[in-house]
């Protein structure tokens, strides 16, 4: 279980989260980039062996959103949302 | 060995759901105690209690009797467009678990930390109950938890189990 620090609740057990799903670059104009590099874009879902930046929401306490960068070898919180306690 | 523990249902409370900025709050609803600072706890005062449960946003709650002097108060119908005011009464169903091993029937369904110095005697929360978002508070001699009222007959049943 992942104690994930919520900036209004402080640490919280993980069942209180829902995943909100890693953090996606942002969307680049299609006119602007390859067909490869869009099609990356709307199909590939960041999923690195190591840190990765994801949301979560505080669903069962405060309702937050928040971000976090997760090691996905440790489960380890390598960066926590700027303003949690 | 089963617990030394009484689970009580307890009757239905007036309350509502208060989101916005705390001064227009305060400014709008008057007789209300102080406004919590601290998050996840709550103030009482004039028979309510405030709890501080999200970002701009508390819980109200009052003994069913004073619902319709509320309602005056508040005037949830005419708040202002940066508050809102919902009253969510029969949304939630309360029950009261006292005792000796009161905190220990809590931690069968709760993961959080209900100690005293980690949830004192203001201190009120949401968090989750045998699987279900609930609010959890302190109440002489154990706690307080509420969760939606549809699913009140399930705990009532999960309760009885673990107690058993
Ligand atoms: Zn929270």
């Amino acid at each position: 279980m992942m104690n994930i620090p919520c900036p209004f609740c402080g640490p919280r057990n993980e069942a209180e989260f829902a995943f909100g799903g890693p953090v996606k670059p942002d969307r680049p104009d299609p006119n602007m980039v390859s067909e490869e590099e869009w099609a990356a874009y709307l199909t590939q879902v960041p999923n690195p062996l190591g840190p990765v930046q994801e949301r979560w929401w505080h669903v069962k306490g405060c309702g937050t959103w928040l971000t976090i960068w997760r090691d996905t070898r440790t489960h380890d919180i390598v960066v926590r949302p700027a303003d949690a306690s | 060995m089963p617990y030394d523990v009484t689970i009580d249902r307890l009757p239905i409370f007036s309350l509502f759901d208060l989101k916005g900025p705390t001064d227009d709050l305060a400014n709008w609803a008057a007789d209300l105690p102080d406004f919590p600072q601290v998050a996840n706890t709550r103030t009482q005062g004039n028979g309510v209690d405030l709890c501080f449960i999200g970002p701009n946003r508390w819980l109200l709650c009052a003994d069913i009797k004073s619902e319709d002097t509320l309602i005056t108060a508040l005037r949830p119908a005419e708040a202002p467009p940066e508050i809102s005011i919902v009253r969510v009464s029969d949304t939630l169903a309360f029950f009261r678990i006292t005792g000796p091993d009161a905190a220990q029937v809590m931690s069968i369904g709760c993961p959080l930390d209900l100690h005293q110095n980690a949830f004192g005697t203001d201190a009120v929360s949401y968090t989750e109950f045998f699987g279900l978002k609930a609010l959890v508070m302190r109440c002489d001699g154990g706690f307080d938890c509420a969760v939606e009222q549809s699913f009140g007959n399930m705990i009532a049943d999960y309760l009885s189990r673990a107690m058993a």
